[in-house]
């Protein structure tokens, strides 16, 4: 009996204290004092991280690798061994040559729009409602709170707190992230939401777009870009964003929303850059796919035709009827980098 | 192992610290990257606490979910308020222990456990999130994430229960000769999952 009474004096005074700690952070906002409490956790956990991420990164091809040899003979051995050793040097290789592949990529990406960038590699994500990513560069490389994180791709999400090894980046896809953009060959603009990954059933998208302006034009398999922030923080402009996958025709009130399917996959999302410098000149459209780029992702219907379910009947029209005169993006010379 | 079963308390201490850091560990840089239909991961620290909290009692329980959850809520992806892992996983390791003292009676029990401590320990967290006015925890994502995430903690929680198992087994025996009634479940619930294991 005193056992429990002392366990339910314990309980009594975590659940205060976690209560407290609640109440404290919630209250505090940005500037909680128990913010030093998270920089302890980045600059503790950090480190470990990027350990087991190299840890698991290589794992699932060294499984194999690593098989006994007890043979009797010694030469086998050697063999076996010298045999294994040139097998894991190949596959590191090719580890390396698929990761520089992805680099070169990114670079390219890059280039075309003048941003300054810093390679990273995710290397933990976020658990329960939130979209975040942890990657491998901090502070000691000279990443700053509130910098566009984009991948070869298009646009990743902003960096929102900076540990000394590694920063937390808010991915476009979390339902606290508003980024603002515009639809491409054009000027309207509007605001992408995310609206979370987490729970998401296959047909539907993480992003949405409310173009600001009800009466502009905007067509399915429209392109979007960042429109880019004041003083270019946290988003450059010009990153690509996504496609326009389906209008909601139903939408009767100031501004008009749109379904975005990302350029970027976000569930398996490996190598990224930090925009460590914005661009001299906005570039534009320049930095999107050439315009045949969307037969990789060709299907933006959703449903296949016919089913009586489907409400949008927009979404059936494919995304090659619409002008391909304007096709190719304004070759904005980029006098950047 | 024929080591001797050691005055348990450090050597317990030391092995359910271990058990959470490694959990937490694996949650961030392995189960949450994985690319499950639904974007819901399984949540193996929660299981871990479930399982520790079996094994040890209300006691360990509470105050192992308490640290885990104070570690996952500033463990660097970690973008919610502090306190609210803290919060959800001091009671879910709680009731579990009070659970466990229960667990001799019927064979079933270790199971709906971790199910039941899964889907509260969810339902918790999203509760917390709903009245801090989280503007994740809509219902909408709520309402279509809950199940999903129960349902892949139901199923890994084998592997994680057995490991949990496996790693305190040597302070669970050492218990069982000093008479603890603790032993009892954590016996009987051993050996219920290994059977659900082997099938």
């Amino acid at each position: 009996m005193k056992d429990t009474r002392r366990t339910r004096t314990v309980l009594g005074v975590l659940l205060v204290a976690a209560l407290a700690m609640i109440t404290v952070d919630y209250r505090g906002g940005d500037h909680s004092p128990l913010s030093g409490l998270r920089s302890a956790g980045a600059a503790v956990f950090g480190p470990v991280e990027r350990a087991s991420a190299s840890v698991v990164r290589p794992v699932g091809g060294t499984f194999d690798a690593i098989t006994d040899a007890p043979g009797e003979k010694r030469r086998a051995d050697r063999l076996a061994r010298d045999n294994q050793r040139l097998r894991e040097q190949l596959r590191s290789n090719r580890l390396d040559q698929d990761r520089s592949a992805q680099l070169q990529r990114l670079l390219g990406t890059a280039g075309m729009g003048g941003y300054k960038i810093l390679a990273a590699q995710v290397i933990s994500a976020g658990q329960g409602f939130e979209d975040t990513v942890t990657i491998d560069v901090g502070s000691r490389s000279g990443v700053r709170a509130d910098m566009t994180v984009m991948s070869a791709d298009g646009l990743v999400g902003r960096v929102t707190r900076v540990g000394p090894a590694t920063s937390t980046v808010l991915l476009a896809t979390d339902q606290t992230s508003s980024v603002g953009s515009r639809l491409e060959d054009s000027k309207e603009i509007g605001i992408v939401q995310g609206s979370g990954r987490r729970g998401l059933g296959g047909g539907a998208t993480p992003l949405r777009f409310q173009l600001l302006d009800a009466a502009a034009p905007m067509r399915v398999g429209q392109r979007l870009v960042t429109l880019g922030s004041q003083g270019e923080r946290p988003y450059v402009p010009g990153v690509p964003i996504g496609t326009v996958e389906r209008i909601d025709a139903s939408s009767t009130g100031l501004t008009r929303t749109a379904y975005v399917k990302p350029f970027v996959h976000f569930t398996s999302l490996d190598v990224v850059a930090v925009v460590v410098a914005p661009p001299k000149t906005d570039p534009r459209d320049a930095v999107l796919p050439a315009k045949p780029a969307p037969p990789p992702s060709p299907s933006p219907t959703p449903s296949p035709s016919g089913s009586p379910g489907g409400k949008k009947k927009k979404g059936k029209k494919g995304p090659k009827t619409e002008a391909g005169g304007t096709a190719t993006p304004s070759a904005n010379p980029s006098s950047g980098g | 192992m024929l080591n001797p079963p050691e005055t348990s308390q450090t050597g317990r201490t030391l092995t359910t610290v271990l058990v959470i850091v490694v959990a937490l560990i694996l949650q961030v840089s392995v189960a949450n990257r994985l690319p499950l239909p639904g974007g819901v991961q399984p949540d193996l620290v929660l299981l871990a606490v479930v399982a520790l909290a079996l094994v040890f009692g209300s006691m360990t329980g509470m105050v192992t979910g308490f640290l885990a959850g104070l570690a996952a809520d500033i463990i660097p992806p970690a973008d919610h308020t502090i306190g609210r892992y803290a919060l959800v996983y001091c009671l879910i390791g709680y009731l579990c222990g009070i659970a466990s003292a229960e667990m001799d009676r019927q064979t079933v029990v270790p199971f709906f456990a971790v199910a039941a401590g899964a889907l509260a320990g969810t339902v918790l967290y999203a509760v917390t999130g709903m009245i801090l006015g989280d503007p994740r925890a809509q219902w909408g994502t709520v309402s279509g994430m809950v199940p999903l995430q129960v349902g892949y903690d139901v199923v890994a929680s084998p592997f994680i229960v057995w490991a949990v198992l496996r790693v305190t087994r040597r302070y669970e025996r050492g218990e069982r000769s000093r008479g603890d009634r603790l032993s009892v479940p954590a016996a009987r619930y051993r050996a219920m999952s290994g059977r659900g294991g082997g099938l």
